[in-house]
């Protein structure tokens, strides 16, 4: 191990001890940016310190490489037909209890109908499994969770940009015709009513209402 | 040597001493977790609150700003999504001290199901207290709540000391797994009303309709006026706790609790006919469609709740028009 990289371990070690001078601080945040390895060891540190501590959340996972990965793999997005019903039947059928302003952006998401035959998924989301559905940030380490970031191509509408469209799997048996306008709007509708039924009896205060995401965006079918 | 053993039995004595006197003091003042969460179903329901949540799952946060007022036996809520777009509820509910189906198991009182049958929450959950803890620069007591069964989820809760307010919630599945996380980063107890603002807001209240008005009324309805539909398996320890009568559309809805997971059973008669047969996740929340051939009729039977999938479908396939 050379001299330089002997001085930044100790450097590190103290600063995670909180002796760290000022000069030493600096010069690790300089070296930290570059250095593989010592970030590495940085993030172990703080694992070790914050599963010492008893810290349940361990802030273990490095978002900005798999991110930047979701991003270039992702397709570009297009704008369709659908932005035109996102006005009115888009909107959550409203409650008799409630009053939900809803605005809906709309932006399509290519679907994968090609691959499949019989079950068609329509959200641009695999078929999500209870056992990778949690807060990503709780995955023990070196388990990494599906991130669905998602960029838009055209300019200035990003706003759904963090958010996953719900997965809406269609089983059947006799191929039947049916409007996946209707559909979305049924499920939002249910989707409100369920909330305003859990908030009266889950004893949870108003977490329910939290679930209506916005991801209720509908695809079109190709 | 002598004198350092006796230093030594002088310690091991004086802290049996104070085991001894601290520890049954220790338990006197010490909550159960069950009363823990019966205080908490009360809190968020009778305290005036406002603050800032975070929402989270599969990797997903959103943030929601929340107010919570009581006035004149009335409360007043408004949710507002800050990111995203646009979304916001307010929620005018009569009767604050009204007890649903969903209190009532949770308080503990034992849930007359029929004549023979009472639900218990203990009988289906298992509560841990599991320590203390910081959320939203509050003093929590964080409680572990385990499903006894494969028919419901459990969690992990943080309730402040102060408050009684559940100010954290992660559902787990059964493999430990976090499927939602739902906690505060902000929050303000017990500002009236005005302070927070409600009076700006009075308008966009009075054009609400007021959710259930008479929650007794509706409770009695569940009894009086059962539906034509019946779910021939239920997951144990959940009952009904409201029944919606056919609306405009002719939908007819169904509710059941625990005392802590909700589902909901959605019927509509003509529906099948142009709706597939789906499954659905949203969040943390499993919807299935299924659908019915009855007298000519094809019926739509959509079971939604945070409940995992297996019983959710066990549901669907369930549900039947009685003779």
């Amino acid at each position: 191990m050379s001299d330089h990289k002997e001085r930044l371990d100790q450097s590190l070690s103290a600063f995670m001890d909180g002796e760290a001078s000022d000069m030493e601080m600096h010069r690790l945040l300089k070296e930290v940016s570059e250095d593989t390895e010592l970030r590495n060891k940085w993030k172990r540190y703080h694992m070790a310190s914050s599963a010492l501590k008893g810290d349940p959340a361990i802030a273990s996972i490095d978002y900005s490489s798999a991110i930047a990965a979701a991003i270039e793999q992702e397709p570009a997005h297009r704008l369709g037909g659908l932005a035109v019903f996102a006005g009115s039947a888009g909107r959550f059928a409203i409650a008799a209890s409630v009053a939900l302003v809803a605005v809906f952006g709309v932006q399509q998401l290519n679907s994968p109908l090609d691959t499949v035959s019989d079950v068609s998924e329509f959200a641009g989301v695999e078929q999500m499994d209870e056992e990778n559905t949690g807060p990503a940030i709780q995955f023990p380490s070196g388990f990494q969770p599906i991130i669905n970031a998602r960029t838009v191509s055209a300019g200035g509408n990003n706003k759904r940009s963090q958010y996953v469209t719900p997965v809406i799997e269609v089983r059947q048996q006799v191929k039947q015709k049916y409007s996946e306008t209707e559909l979305r709007a049924y499920m939002n509708d249910i989707m409100v009513k369920h909330s305003n039924h859990a908030v009266l009896n889950s004893n949870q205060g108003m977490l329910p209402f939290a679930r209506l995401n916005d991801g209720e965006a509908a695809t079109e079918k190709e | 040597m002598v004198s350092s053993l006796t230093v030594k039995s002088i310690k091991l004595a004086a802290l049996l001493a104070a085991v001894l006197l601290h520890g049954p003091l220790f338990a006197g003042t010490m909550e159960s977790a069950h009363d823990l969460m019966a205080r908490m179903a009360k809190a968020s329901r009778e305290l005036n609150y406002q603050g800032l949540f975070t929402y989270e799952y599969r990797g997903n946060l959103t943030s929601v700003k929340v107010m919570h007022g009581v006035r004149d036996g009335q409360t007043f809520e408004h949710i507002l999504h800050m990111d995203g777009a646009q979304r916001e509820a307010v929620r005018r509910t009569d009767n604050v001290d009204c007890l649903r189906a969903g209190d009532m198991l949770l308080r503990g009182n034992a849930y007359r199901i029929n004549n023979d049958n009472y639900a218990r929450l203990e009988d289906f959950y298992e509560f841990h207290i599991k320590g203390d803890g910081r959320i939203a620069n509050r003093q929590v007591t964080m409680v572990h709540v385990l499903p006894k069964d494969k028919h419901r989820y459990g969690y992990v809760v943080a309730i402040d000391k102060e408050s009684g307010l559940l100010l954290q919630s992660v559902l787990m599945s059964h493999t430990g797994k976090p499927l939602e996380r739902f906690q505060f980063v902000e929050i303000v107890v017990g500002a009236s009303l005005s302070e927070m603002g409600f009076d700006e807001e009075a308008e966009d209240f009075a054009g609400v309709a007021v959710d259930q008005v008479d929650c007794l009324e509706a409770n009695r309805q569940v009894t009086s006026s059962p539906s034509m539909w019946r779910a021939q398996w239920l997951p144990p320890g959940f009952v009904i706790a409201s029944h919606r009568a056919a609306d405009e559309n002719g939908q007819e809805s169904m509710m059941f609790t625990d005392g802590l997971a909700v589902f909901s059973v959605f019927i509509d008669p003509d529906k099948g006919r142009s709706l597939p047969s789906i499954d659905a996740n949203l969040g943390a929340t499993v919807a299935v469609l299924t659908k019915a051939d009855i007298n000519n009729q094809e019926y739509a039977i959509c079971v939604v709740g945070e409940i995992p999938r297996a019983t959710v479908n066990q549901i669907a396939s369930a549900i039947s028009l009685s003779p």
